[in-house]
Protein backbone atom coordinates (compact mmCIF):
# COMPACT_ATOMS: atom_id res chain seq x y z
CA UNK A 1 0.00 0.00 0.00
CA UNK A 2 1.44 3.25 -1.06
CA UNK A 3 1.65 5.71 1.69
CA UNK A 4 -1.65 7.96 0.41
CA UNK A 5 -3.56 5.06 0.45
CA UNK A 6 -2.83 4.25 3.46
CA UNK A 7 -4.14 7.78 4.51
CA UNK A 8 -6.82 7.28 2.38
CA UNK A 9 -7.88 4.30 4.59
CA UNK A 10 -6.93 6.20 7.92
CA UNK A 11 -9.34 9.24 6.42
CA UNK A 12 -12.35 6.76 5.68
CA UNK A 13 -12.05 4.72 9.01
CA UNK A 14 -11.69 7.87 11.17
CA UNK A 15 -14.68 9.34 9.43
CA UNK A 16 -16.56 6.38 10.34
CA UNK A 17 -15.34 6.41 13.86
CA UNK A 18 -16.41 10.36 13.84
CA UNK A 19 -20.40 9.08 13.03
CA UNK A 20 -19.90 6.48 15.73
CA UNK A 21 -19.35 9.13 17.89
CA UNK A 22 -22.00 11.40 17.24
CA UNK A 23 -23.99 8.81 17.70
CA UNK A 24 -22.82 7.78 21.10
CA UNK A 25 -23.03 11.44 21.98
CA UNK A 26 -26.78 11.70 21.14
CA UNK A 27 -26.78 8.41 22.85
CA UNK A 28 -25.37 10.48 26.20
CA UNK A 29 -27.84 13.41 25.41
CA UNK A 30 -30.51 10.77 25.91
CA UNK A 31 -29.43 9.31 29.36
CA UNK A 32 -28.48 12.62 30.65
CA UNK A 33 -31.63 14.50 29.83
CA UNK A 34 -34.19 11.46 30.30
CA UNK A 35 -32.67 8.93 32.52
CA UNK A 36 -30.54 10.53 34.88
CA UNK A 37 -32.37 12.28 38.09
CA UNK A 38 -32.86 15.71 38.48
CA UNK A 39 -30.33 17.18 41.09
CA UNK A 40 -32.35 18.65 43.98
CA UNK A 41 -31.23 22.28 44.79
CA UNK A 42 -29.92 23.54 40.95
CA UNK A 43 -33.44 21.88 39.14
CA UNK A 44 -32.46 20.37 35.77
CA UNK A 45 -29.51 22.89 34.80
CA UNK A 46 -27.15 21.06 36.77
CA UNK A 47 -27.38 18.46 33.28
CA UNK A 48 -25.33 20.65 31.52
CA UNK A 49 -22.20 19.79 34.15
CA UNK A 50 -22.62 16.20 32.06
CA UNK A 51 -21.88 18.42 28.43
CA UNK A 52 -19.44 20.63 30.05
CA UNK A 53 -17.08 18.89 32.30
CA UNK A 54 -16.06 16.32 29.59
CA UNK A 55 -15.64 18.90 27.23
CA UNK A 56 -12.96 20.68 29.45
CA UNK A 57 -11.31 17.17 30.21
CA UNK A 58 -10.99 16.95 26.47
CA UNK A 59 -9.71 20.71 25.82
CA UNK A 60 -7.09 20.34 28.94
CA UNK A 61 -6.01 16.69 27.34
CA UNK A 62 -5.56 18.15 23.86
CA UNK A 63 -3.72 21.11 24.94
CA UNK A 64 -1.40 18.44 27.01
CA UNK A 65 -0.57 17.12 24.37
CA UNK A 66 0.15 19.92 22.33
CA UNK A 67 2.60 20.88 24.97
CA UNK A 68 4.12 17.15 24.56
CA UNK A 69 3.98 16.89 20.83
CA UNK A 70 5.82 20.18 20.27
CA UNK A 71 8.88 19.20 22.50
CA UNK A 72 9.16 16.22 21.16
CA UNK A 73 9.18 18.02 17.50
CA UNK A 74 12.20 20.09 18.91
CA UNK A 75 13.99 17.06 19.37
CA UNK A 76 13.29 14.53 16.69
CA UNK A 77 12.26 16.98 13.56
CA UNK A 78 9.77 15.14 12.32
CA UNK A 79 7.32 17.31 10.74
CA UNK A 80 4.77 14.28 11.17
CA UNK A 81 5.13 15.50 14.76
CA UNK A 82 4.06 19.43 13.51
CA UNK A 83 1.39 18.03 11.86
CA UNK A 84 0.07 15.85 14.15
CA UNK A 85 0.20 18.90 17.03
CA UNK A 86 -1.31 20.94 14.51
CA UNK A 87 -4.41 18.71 14.43
CA UNK A 88 -4.72 18.66 17.88
CA UNK A 89 -4.87 22.54 18.47
CA UNK A 90 -7.37 22.56 15.83
CA UNK A 91 -10.01 19.61 17.40
CA UNK A 92 -8.97 21.10 21.24
CA UNK A 93 -9.68 24.25 19.76
CA UNK A 94 -13.21 22.91 19.21
CA UNK A 95 -13.65 21.42 22.03
CA UNK A 96 -12.86 24.65 24.63
CA UNK A 97 -14.87 26.65 22.62
CA UNK A 98 -17.96 24.38 23.59
CA UNK A 99 -16.53 24.46 27.02
CA UNK A 100 -16.66 28.45 27.49
CA UNK A 101 -19.95 28.48 25.44
CA UNK A 102 -21.69 26.00 28.19
CA UNK A 103 -20.01 27.39 30.75
CA UNK A 104 -21.56 30.51 30.89
CA UNK A 105 -25.38 28.62 30.21
CA UNK A 106 -24.86 26.83 33.17
CA UNK A 107 -23.06 29.92 35.56
CA UNK A 108 -26.42 32.15 34.58
CA UNK A 109 -28.89 30.09 36.34
CA UNK A 110 -26.40 28.73 39.51
CA UNK A 111 -24.34 31.45 39.72
CA UNK A 112 -26.40 34.08 38.51
CA UNK A 113 -24.08 35.28 36.61
CA UNK A 114 -22.85 34.67 32.66
CA UNK A 115 -19.52 35.10 33.61
CA UNK A 116 -16.76 34.53 36.64
CA UNK A 117 -13.12 34.98 36.90
CA UNK A 118 -12.58 31.68 38.78
CA UNK A 119 -9.66 29.40 38.19
CA UNK A 120 -11.31 26.93 35.76
CA UNK A 121 -13.06 29.13 33.61
CA UNK A 122 -10.62 32.01 33.64
CA UNK A 123 -7.79 29.01 32.87
CA UNK A 124 -9.68 27.69 29.54
CA UNK A 125 -9.88 31.40 28.71
CA UNK A 126 -6.55 31.68 28.19
CA UNK A 127 -6.18 28.26 26.77
CA UNK A 128 -8.08 29.59 24.28
CA UNK A 129 -5.85 32.49 23.60
CA UNK A 130 -3.16 30.36 22.99
CA UNK A 131 -4.16 27.91 20.97
CA UNK A 132 -5.51 30.71 18.60
CA UNK A 133 -2.15 32.43 18.50
CA UNK A 134 -0.81 28.76 17.59
CA UNK A 135 -3.10 28.37 14.97
CA UNK A 136 -2.77 32.44 13.86
CA UNK A 137 0.76 31.84 13.81
CA UNK A 138 0.73 29.13 11.81
CA UNK A 139 -1.27 30.87 8.80
CA UNK A 140 1.19 33.20 8.96
CA UNK A 141 4.14 31.42 7.85
CA UNK A 142 4.85 29.76 5.27
CA UNK A 143 8.17 27.95 5.08
CA UNK A 144 6.61 24.44 6.81
CA UNK A 145 10.02 23.99 8.57
CA UNK A 146 9.92 27.55 10.43
CA UNK A 147 6.29 27.20 10.87
CA UNK A 148 6.98 23.85 12.73
CA UNK A 149 9.34 25.41 14.32
CA UNK A 150 7.53 28.19 15.55
CA UNK A 151 4.52 26.52 16.72
CA UNK A 152 6.67 23.88 18.92
CA UNK A 153 7.71 26.98 20.47
CA UNK A 154 5.02 28.85 20.94
CA UNK A 155 3.30 25.00 22.02
CA UNK A 156 6.38 24.50 24.73
CA UNK A 157 5.75 28.22 25.95
CA UNK A 158 2.00 28.07 26.09
CA UNK A 159 2.04 24.35 27.96
CA UNK A 160 4.41 26.25 31.06
CA UNK A 161 2.30 29.24 30.91
CA UNK A 162 -0.74 27.36 32.21
CA UNK A 163 0.17 26.35 35.58
CA UNK A 164 1.96 30.46 36.25
CA UNK A 165 -2.42 31.21 35.21
CA UNK A 166 -3.88 29.19 37.18
CA UNK A 167 -1.44 30.53 40.13
CA UNK A 168 -2.43 33.93 39.40
CA UNK A 169 -5.79 33.28 39.38
CA UNK A 170 -5.88 31.52 42.72
CA UNK A 171 -4.35 34.40 43.97
CA UNK A 172 -6.21 36.77 42.84
CA UNK A 173 -9.66 35.25 44.49
CA UNK A 174 -8.18 34.37 47.72
CA UNK A 175 -7.42 38.20 47.94
CA UNK A 176 -10.91 39.15 46.14
CA UNK A 177 -12.95 36.34 47.37
CA UNK A 178 -15.91 35.47 45.49
CA UNK A 179 -19.52 35.27 46.85
CA UNK A 180 -19.89 31.96 47.72
CA UNK A 181 -20.75 29.42 44.68
CA UNK A 182 -22.75 26.24 44.63
CA UNK A 183 -20.26 22.88 44.52
CA UNK A 184 -22.03 21.71 41.14
CA UNK A 185 -21.35 17.85 41.04
CA UNK A 186 -19.97 17.95 44.83
CA UNK A 187 -17.77 15.57 46.23
CA UNK A 188 -19.54 12.78 45.96
CA UNK A 189 -22.10 12.10 42.96
CA UNK A 190 -25.33 9.76 43.20
CA UNK A 191 -24.80 6.62 41.43
CA UNK A 192 -26.94 7.42 38.63
CA UNK A 193 -25.27 11.19 38.02
CA UNK A 194 -21.76 9.61 38.30
CA UNK A 195 -22.57 6.85 35.92
CA UNK A 196 -23.92 9.68 33.38
CA UNK A 197 -20.92 11.08 33.77
CA UNK A 198 -18.41 8.63 33.51
CA UNK A 199 -19.98 7.57 30.38
CA UNK A 200 -20.10 11.21 28.78
CA UNK A 201 -16.46 10.98 29.50
CA UNK A 202 -15.82 8.10 27.91
CA UNK A 203 -17.75 9.55 24.70
CA UNK A 204 -15.97 12.52 24.65
CA UNK A 205 -12.99 11.15 24.60
CA UNK A 206 -13.31 8.86 21.95
CA UNK A 207 -15.46 11.25 19.60
CA UNK A 208 -11.71 13.79 19.83
CA UNK A 209 -9.88 10.87 19.29
CA UNK A 210 -11.16 10.19 16.05
CA UNK A 211 -11.81 13.55 15.22
CA UNK A 212 -8.04 13.55 15.50
CA UNK A 213 -7.17 10.63 13.33
CA UNK A 214 -9.06 12.43 11.00
CA UNK A 215 -7.40 15.65 11.14
CA UNK A 216 -4.18 14.15 11.06
CA UNK A 217 -4.89 11.96 8.51
CA UNK A 218 -5.98 15.24 6.14
CA UNK A 219 -3.10 16.76 7.29
CA UNK A 220 -0.68 14.26 6.08
CA UNK A 221 -2.65 14.34 2.84
CA UNK A 222 -2.10 17.43 2.32
CA UNK A 223 1.34 17.39 3.32
CA UNK A 224 2.10 14.27 1.16
CA UNK A 225 0.10 15.94 -1.87
CA UNK A 226 2.37 19.55 -1.80
CA UNK A 227 5.55 17.51 -1.11
CA UNK A 228 4.78 15.65 -4.40
CA UNK A 229 3.13 18.58 -6.43
CA UNK A 230 6.92 20.49 -5.72
CA UNK A 231 8.61 17.68 -7.01
CA UNK A 232 6.83 18.14 -10.21
CA UNK A 233 7.38 21.35 -10.55
CA UNK A 234 10.96 20.63 -9.91
CA UNK A 235 11.16 18.10 -12.26
CA UNK B 1 -36.83 23.38 42.45
CA UNK B 2 -35.83 26.20 40.30
CA UNK B 3 -37.20 26.38 36.77
CA UNK B 4 -34.40 26.82 34.71
CA UNK B 5 -34.53 23.64 32.13
CA UNK B 6 -34.73 26.46 28.90
CA UNK B 7 -30.84 26.47 30.05
CA UNK B 8 -30.40 22.64 29.72
CA UNK B 9 -31.92 22.77 26.37
CA UNK B 10 -29.78 25.88 25.15
CA UNK B 11 -26.21 24.50 25.98
CA UNK B 12 -27.14 21.03 24.74
CA UNK B 13 -27.95 22.46 21.53
CA UNK B 14 -25.17 24.70 21.27
CA UNK B 15 -22.51 22.00 22.25
CA UNK B 16 -24.10 19.74 19.45
CA UNK B 17 -24.12 22.36 17.35
CA UNK B 18 -20.32 22.71 17.86
CA UNK B 19 -19.46 19.39 17.56
CA UNK B 20 -21.81 18.34 14.94
CA UNK B 21 -20.65 21.61 12.49
CA UNK B 22 -16.95 21.17 13.07
CA UNK B 23 -17.53 17.40 12.38
CA UNK B 24 -19.26 17.76 8.88
CA UNK B 25 -16.51 20.63 8.21
CA UNK B 26 -13.45 18.04 8.25
CA UNK B 27 -15.50 14.94 6.85
CA UNK B 28 -16.71 17.20 4.25
CA UNK B 29 -13.95 19.43 3.58
CA UNK B 30 -11.43 16.21 3.40
CA UNK B 31 -13.66 14.53 1.12
CA UNK B 32 -13.31 17.83 -1.51
CA UNK B 33 -9.80 18.14 -1.36
CA UNK B 34 -10.22 14.22 -2.75
CA UNK C 1 30.86 32.41 29.90
CA UNK C 2 32.19 35.58 30.01
CA UNK C 3 32.57 35.39 26.26
CA UNK C 4 29.13 35.00 26.34
CA UNK C 5 28.60 38.29 28.21
CA UNK C 6 30.57 39.90 26.51
CA UNK C 7 29.32 38.80 23.21
CA UNK C 8 25.58 39.46 24.54
CA UNK C 9 27.08 43.55 25.39
CA UNK C 10 28.56 44.10 22.11
CA UNK C 11 25.35 43.08 20.76
CA UNK C 12 23.25 45.35 22.90
CA UNK C 13 25.39 48.25 22.61
CA UNK C 14 25.23 48.42 19.25
CA UNK C 15 21.23 48.41 18.92
CA UNK C 16 21.40 51.00 21.73
CA UNK C 17 23.99 52.89 20.17
CA UNK C 18 21.69 52.52 16.92
CA UNK C 19 18.31 53.67 18.52
CA UNK C 20 20.55 56.76 20.24
CA UNK C 21 21.17 57.71 16.74
CA UNK C 22 17.60 57.60 15.36
CA UNK C 23 16.12 58.09 18.53
CA UNK C 24 12.37 57.38 16.33
CA UNK C 25 10.98 54.56 18.27
CA UNK C 26 12.29 55.89 21.60
CA UNK C 27 10.78 58.76 21.46
CA UNK C 28 7.26 57.89 19.81
CA UNK C 29 7.10 55.11 22.37
CA UNK C 30 7.85 58.27 24.93
CA UNK C 31 5.07 60.01 23.44
CA UNK C 32 2.58 57.56 23.11
CA UNK C 33 2.88 56.82 27.04
CA UNK C 34 2.23 60.49 27.53
CA UNK C 35 -0.70 60.42 25.48
CA UNK C 36 -2.37 57.18 27.24
CA UNK C 37 -1.52 58.36 30.43
CA UNK C 38 -3.30 61.94 30.01
CA UNK C 39 -6.12 60.17 28.13
CA UNK C 40 -7.28 57.69 31.22
CA UNK C 41 -7.45 61.04 32.96
CA UNK C 42 -10.49 60.83 30.89
CA UNK C 43 -11.55 57.14 30.53
CA UNK C 44 -12.63 57.50 34.52
CA UNK C 45 -15.36 58.95 36.38
CA UNK C 46 -13.16 61.48 39.24
CA UNK C 47 -16.13 61.90 41.63
CA UNK C 48 -16.63 58.02 41.77
CA UNK C 49 -13.59 56.22 41.80
CA UNK C 50 -10.40 57.74 43.42
CA UNK C 51 -7.08 57.53 41.35
CA UNK C 52 -5.20 55.50 43.86
CA UNK C 53 -7.72 52.70 43.21
CA UNK C 54 -7.29 52.95 39.25
CA UNK C 55 -3.89 53.91 39.17
CA UNK C 56 -2.01 50.44 39.72
CA UNK C 57 -3.83 49.63 36.34
CA UNK C 58 -3.16 52.54 34.57
CA UNK C 59 0.25 52.46 34.94
CA UNK C 60 0.67 48.47 34.11
CA UNK C 61 -1.31 49.19 31.10
CA UNK C 62 0.91 51.73 29.71
CA UNK C 63 3.79 50.27 30.72
CA UNK C 64 2.86 47.01 28.73
CA UNK C 65 1.50 48.85 25.75
CA UNK C 66 4.52 51.32 25.67
CA UNK C 67 6.96 47.93 25.88
CA UNK C 68 5.25 45.94 23.04
CA UNK C 69 5.60 48.90 20.56
CA UNK C 70 9.55 49.00 21.37
CA UNK C 71 9.97 45.08 21.30
CA UNK C 72 9.64 44.80 17.34
CA UNK C 73 11.89 47.21 17.29
CA UNK C 74 14.59 44.71 18.06
CA UNK C 75 14.46 42.11 15.20
CA UNK C 76 13.01 45.37 12.46
CA UNK C 77 16.50 46.78 12.81
CA UNK C 78 17.54 43.11 11.62
CA UNK C 79 14.99 42.40 8.66
CA UNK C 80 16.31 45.49 6.99
CA UNK C 81 19.81 44.58 4.56
CA UNK C 82 18.76 41.73 6.14
CA UNK C 83 21.66 42.27 8.61
CA UNK C 84 20.68 39.07 10.74
CA UNK C 85 22.36 36.88 8.04
CA UNK C 86 25.45 38.41 8.95
CA UNK C 87 24.69 38.17 12.47
CA UNK C 88 24.05 34.52 12.49
CA UNK C 89 27.84 34.27 10.17
CA UNK C 90 29.55 35.65 12.82
CA UNK C 91 30.92 33.46 15.59
CA UNK C 92 28.49 34.73 17.93
CA UNK C 93 26.77 32.22 20.04
CA UNK C 94 22.83 32.25 19.43
CA UNK C 95 22.43 32.48 23.32
CA UNK C 96 24.69 35.57 23.33
CA UNK C 97 22.33 37.15 20.10
CA UNK C 98 19.05 36.50 22.49
CA UNK C 99 20.53 38.25 25.49
CA UNK C 100 21.81 40.96 23.77
CA UNK C 101 18.56 41.82 22.02
CA UNK C 102 16.99 41.21 25.57
CA UNK C 103 19.42 43.61 27.23
CA UNK C 104 19.12 46.28 24.53
CA UNK C 105 15.03 46.13 24.79
CA UNK C 106 15.40 46.30 28.84
CA UNK C 107 17.52 49.61 27.84
CA UNK C 108 14.96 50.90 25.70
CA UNK C 109 11.50 50.05 27.42
CA UNK C 110 13.79 50.79 31.05
CA UNK C 111 14.21 54.27 30.04
CA UNK C 112 10.81 54.86 28.40
CA UNK C 113 9.22 53.36 32.08
CA UNK C 114 12.09 56.14 34.06
CA UNK C 115 10.11 59.00 32.14
CA UNK C 116 6.63 57.64 32.31
CA UNK C 117 6.78 56.83 35.92
CA UNK C 118 6.79 60.57 37.29
CA UNK C 119 4.75 61.89 34.82
CA UNK C 120 2.15 59.18 36.06
CA UNK C 121 2.80 60.65 39.71
CA UNK C 122 2.33 64.09 38.29
CA UNK C 123 -0.80 63.03 36.39
CA UNK C 124 -2.55 61.02 38.82
CA UNK C 125 -1.16 62.57 42.13
CA UNK C 126 -0.03 59.07 43.19
CA UNK C 127 2.80 59.51 46.02
CA UNK C 128 5.08 57.32 44.68
CA UNK C 129 8.44 58.49 46.70
CA UNK C 130 8.12 56.89 50.07
CA UNK C 131 7.76 53.48 48.43
CA UNK C 132 10.20 54.03 45.49
CA UNK C 133 12.81 51.33 46.22
CA UNK C 134 10.34 48.42 46.28
CA UNK C 135 8.01 50.00 43.54
CA UNK C 136 11.37 50.10 41.05
CA UNK C 137 11.91 46.46 42.13
CA UNK C 138 8.45 45.51 41.27
CA UNK C 139 8.89 47.28 38.12
CA UNK C 140 12.26 46.03 37.11
CA UNK C 141 10.97 42.34 38.24
CA UNK C 142 7.81 42.89 35.59
CA UNK C 143 9.83 44.74 32.73
CA UNK C 144 12.69 41.70 32.97
CA UNK C 145 9.56 38.90 32.73
CA UNK C 146 7.28 40.49 30.04
CA UNK C 147 10.53 41.78 28.00
CA UNK C 148 12.25 37.98 27.76
CA UNK C 149 9.03 36.37 26.42
CA UNK C 150 8.71 39.80 24.39
CA UNK C 151 11.92 39.59 22.71
CA UNK C 152 11.34 36.00 21.91
CA UNK C 153 7.89 36.23 20.29
CA UNK C 154 8.92 39.31 18.52
CA UNK C 155 11.78 37.32 16.67
CA UNK C 156 8.65 35.00 15.27
CA UNK C 157 6.21 37.91 14.89
CA UNK C 158 8.71 39.80 13.03
CA UNK C 159 8.92 37.39 10.13
CA UNK C 160 5.05 37.26 9.47
CA UNK C 161 3.15 39.97 7.01
CA UNK C 162 1.33 42.13 10.31
CA UNK C 163 4.49 41.60 12.63
CA UNK C 164 2.47 44.89 14.91
CA UNK C 165 -0.79 42.56 14.84
CA UNK C 166 1.20 39.19 15.46
CA UNK C 167 3.11 40.45 18.14
CA UNK C 168 -0.03 41.32 20.56
CA UNK C 169 -1.71 38.12 20.02
CA UNK C 170 1.46 36.21 21.09
CA UNK C 171 2.31 37.73 23.60
CA UNK C 172 -0.75 38.74 26.04
CA UNK C 173 -1.81 35.93 27.30
CA UNK C 174 2.26 35.54 28.48
CA UNK C 175 1.81 39.12 30.50
CA UNK C 176 -0.97 37.71 32.63
CA UNK C 177 0.98 36.72 35.20
CA UNK C 178 4.03 39.44 35.60
CA UNK C 179 1.03 42.27 35.25
CA UNK C 180 -1.53 40.52 37.43
CA UNK C 181 1.93 40.47 39.86
CA UNK C 182 3.04 43.68 39.01
CA UNK C 183 -0.63 45.40 39.81
CA UNK C 184 -1.14 43.81 43.13
CA UNK C 185 2.22 44.84 44.34
CA UNK C 186 2.22 48.38 43.44
CA UNK C 187 -1.56 48.55 44.79
CA UNK C 188 -0.09 47.38 48.19
CA UNK C 189 2.77 49.60 47.92
CA UNK C 190 0.60 52.81 47.12
CA UNK C 191 -1.75 51.98 49.92
CA UNK C 192 1.19 51.48 52.14
CA UNK C 193 0.10 47.87 53.40
CA UNK C 194 3.02 45.93 54.97
CA UNK C 195 4.85 43.81 52.07
CA UNK C 196 4.08 40.39 53.63
CA UNK C 197 0.97 40.81 52.09
CA UNK C 198 2.29 40.53 48.68
CA UNK C 199 4.87 37.55 49.39
CA UNK C 200 3.19 35.44 47.05
CA UNK C 201 2.82 37.69 44.09
CA UNK C 202 6.56 38.25 44.43
CA UNK C 203 6.84 34.79 44.50
CA UNK C 204 5.09 34.53 41.17
CA UNK C 205 6.76 36.60 39.47
CA UNK C 206 10.14 35.61 40.60
CA UNK C 207 9.61 32.45 39.98
CA UNK C 208 7.98 33.32 36.16
CA UNK C 209 11.13 35.23 36.03
CA UNK C 210 13.13 32.44 36.08
CA UNK C 211 11.62 29.84 34.54
CA UNK C 212 10.07 32.22 31.05
CA UNK C 213 14.24 33.56 30.97
CA UNK C 214 15.54 30.25 31.20
CA UNK C 215 12.98 28.39 28.35
CA UNK C 216 13.41 31.55 26.31
CA UNK C 217 17.15 31.21 25.85
CA UNK C 218 16.50 27.72 25.37
CA UNK C 219 13.93 28.10 22.79
CA UNK C 220 15.72 31.16 21.36
CA UNK C 221 18.18 28.92 18.83
CA UNK C 222 14.48 27.14 17.52
CA UNK C 223 13.17 30.54 16.05
CA UNK C 224 16.45 31.86 13.78
CA UNK C 225 17.47 28.70 12.81
CA UNK C 226 18.41 29.18 8.83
Amino acid sequence: MTPIEALERARRSSAVWIGVGLLLMAAVYVRALVFTPVEAVQGPAQKIFYIHVPSAWVAFLAFGILGVTSAVYLFLKDPRLDLFAASTAEVGMVFTTAVLVTGPIWGKPIWGTWWTWDARLTLTLFLWFIVLAYLVLRTAIHDPAQRARYSAVLGILGALLVPFIYVSVYLFRTMHPMPVVLRPGGPSLPGAMLATLLFSFAVFTLFFVALLWHRYALARLADVRARADAERADA
Amino acid sequence: MPDNGGFTVAAYIAAVVIYLCYAIYLVRGGRAKG
Amino acid sequence: MVDLLRAAWAIAAKDVLLEFRSRTAFVSALVFTALVLAIFNFARDPTAVSAVDLAPGILWITFTFAAMLGLNRAFGLERENRALDGLLLSPVSRTAIYLGKVLANLVFVGSVEAIALPLFALFFNVPILPVLGPLVLVIALATVGFVAVGTLMSSMAVNTRLAELMLPVLLLPFLVPPVTSAVQMTARLFAGRPFSEVSAWLRLLVGYDIIFVAACILLFESTIEE
